[in-house]
């Protein structure tokens, strides 16, 4: 059986900032842009390499709900296990990550 | 606010339609729907969620799209085309080979010698046309033919060629304005020689206003120097040595193809020509009359009875084969260089036998027009660059060229055909990557009759080649050994397998 190699856990800092931003639940391109405060020229290849990389996936909203809200469905993204593993490893790189943005669970404690 | 916003969506929607069209046409649907999605979302959020945020202007947004395209642009062109650039492939090769060749042809055009050589023949219908030697090739390089022959020949040769004409390279003063001259390398001429020579810009050079009267013709870079390009100036009289003298016309620096670098032709008539020494020598080129005989493929020689009753031998030299000279000289060194390869290196490219599974015809048909292409572009970037080193740096004197071109043509053929034959054979004959990792095999002093030599394997699993030490009866080449797929886990690089071949 052939294994996936694991992701090098090494991530700049800028995809460190946009995985902790989706694991803190914004999970759009432009909210990702809000709370990191990084261009859109700058988001959205790095979500796309993050994509390519297994570390986050993406899906299209249901048009229903679109339709519903009359307006076009946004694609958001959501951490994979990797993606999670990975951003783990990067808490020890960088350590303000989780103070910058704030998960949940971080919030909740 | 709001209103402003909104008209600022509708200019951030025609960027947003701008920039889609620079991404891939298979990826341009999801990628506009995102941004027109995100665009949406910014262009009706709440003052609130805006107002927080550093960058809300659609417009601002929409630029940043562009960056996008470019990245995906780039990221598409990395993913597709480095890896057939990557070290060792035979794409990589082939484009290193072809850059050479570039900068060699564009180094060759730069150089006017050089340029000279490469494009080889200015004159039209220059079958017919001979240059008239007392001393055969090397008297087409200085001057060897005497005014009093000429005179002679302009009468007595009207069988033999339809023109002939005279010029002597002279250097002499052309008083330029007041209180300036220049000292110019002229071409002194009988006034028929560019009509003689047909040149492409011979029609435009004025005839004499009057019996007698001299013109000169100025090459393009002595009218740039000393005229500044000066568009009106054809038709003015120039001064050369206190003469008077019709400036005639205009003719590309390249049009010149004989020995030594002339600035300048002065065109005079025969009685002009008369006033010279008659022992004065110099250069005969002339038309043969091809009803006399069929125009000569190198030159003959011509017997000449003179006045006094002694009969003298001219060679008659076909200009095309005169002015051909480097591409003989660069066949020559290749011939030389084909015989010397087998004294280099092995001429047989291994034993690669039949796979099992039979590789495509066009596998086998991509090597062997690999190396026909490399062998291609290696004749071609000696060809250039000994070009450039001849006639680019020693275009005044084209015997010496000749020599440098042959000196410096056969060892590098030499040597360019020998790393071909070794390049390909250390390459996988199935993806033409050069093979790595060698490693030694067996041990000479052991057992003389045991295998020893040496192993490369092709980093996508293709297969192995052996190379014996010492060549033996049984073992007296290079031998490829096919790897079938199942192996081919074992290789990082290993692609997946050939369609034709599932």
């Amino acid at each position: 059986m052939i294994s996936v190699m694991p992701v090098d856990a090494r991530l700049s800092h800028t995809a460190a900032m946009i995985l902790q931003a989706i694991h803190a639940g914004h999970i759009y391109g432009f909210s990702v842009m809000q709370m990191t405060g990084l261009p859109s020229g700058t988001v959205y290849p790095a979500m796309r390499r993050l994509e390519r990389d297994g570390l986050i996936v993406s899906k299209w909203e249901q048009q229903s709900i679109a339709d519903a809200e009359q307006r076009p469905p946004r694609k958001y993204y959501r951490l994979t296990r990797t993606g999670r593993a990975t951003l783990q490893a990067a808490y020890e790189r960088y350590p303000l990550l989780e103070k910058m943005i704030p998960s949940p669970e971080m919030e909740r404690a | 606010m709001t209103r402003h916003w909104l008209h600022s969506g509708s200019l951030a929607r025609i960027n947003l339609r701008a920039a889609s069209l620079l991404i891939p046409h298979a990826d341009r649907e999801n990628w506009m729907a995102e941004w027109s999605a995100e665009l949406h979302h910014l262009c009706h959020a709440a003052p609130d969620e805006i107002a927080e945020s550093p960058q809300c202007d659609p417009f601002e947004f929409s630029f940043g799209a562009f960056h996008d395209a470019f990245w995906i642009r780039w990221d598409t062109l990395r993913s597709d085309s480095l890896p057939m650039l990557r070290s060792g492939s035979a794409a990589r090769s082939g484009l290193i080979l072809a850059t050479a060749a570039v900068a060699a042809l564009l180094l060759c055009l730069l150089l006017p010698g050089a340029r000279r050589a490469l494009l080889w023949l200015p004159y039209r219908h220059s079958a017919d046309l001979v240059m008239i030697s007392s001393s055969g090739y090397a008297g087409t390089q200085s001057p060897s033919i005497a005014l009093a022959d000429y005179e002679e020949w302009t009468t007595d040769t009207a069988a033999l060629f339809t023109q002939i004409a005279f010029y002597r390279p002279t250097t002499k003063g052309l008083h330029v304005a007041r209180h300036a001259s220049a000292r110019l390398a002229m071409a002194q001429a009988s006034d028929n020689l560019l009509q003689l020579l047909d040149l492409p810009d011979s029609g435009r050079v004025m005839p004499a206003a009057a019996p007698g009267e001299a013109r000169l013709v100025l090459s393009r870079t002595a009218w740039r120097t000393l005229y500044h390009s000066d568009p009106h100036l054809v038709g003015h009289t120039a001064d050369i040595d206190g003469r008077p003298v019709l400036i005639a016309g205009i003719i590309p620096d390249g049009d010149w193809g004989f020995a030594g670098k002339i600035d300048a032709v002065l065109l005079e008539d025969q009685r002009s020509l008369a006033v010279l020494p008659s022992r004065t020598r110099g250069f005969v080129v002339a038309r043969i009359r091809n009803s006399a005989f069929p125009p000569p493929r190198g030159g003959w020689r011509k017997m000449v009875e003179t006045r006094d009753k002694v009969t003298r031998g001219f060679d008659c030299i076909s200009v095309t084969h005169l002015l051909g000279q480097p591409s003989f000289v660069f066949l020559f060194a290749m011939l030389m260089a084909l015989l010397a390869l087998p004294a280099t290196t092995a001429l047989p490219l291994g034993d690669y036998p039949r796979r099992r599974d039979h590789l495509p015809g066009t596998v086998n048909a991509q090597r062997w027009g690999f190396l026909i292409a490399k062998f291609a572009l290696v004749i071609v970037i000696v060809d250039l660059c000994s070009t450039d080193l001849a006639y680019g740096f020693y275009a005044s004197d084209p015997v010496s060229a000749l020599y440098i071109q042959l000196a410096t043509a056969f060892p590098a053929l030499l040597f360019g055909f020998r790393w071909t034959l070794q390049d390909q054979r250390r390459r996988c004959p199935e993806c033409l990557r050069l093979l790595s990792n060698p490693a030694r095999v067996g041990q000479a002093s052991c057992n003389f009759l045991s295998w020893n030599g040496t192993e490369l394997f092709c980093v996508s699993g293709h297969g192995l080649l052996h190379i014996p030490e010492l060549p033996t009866s049984w073992f007296s080449t290079q031998r490829w050994l096919c790897l079938d797929s199942s192996w081919r886990c074992l290789f990082a690089e290993s692609p997946s397998p050939h369609p034709e071949m599932v």
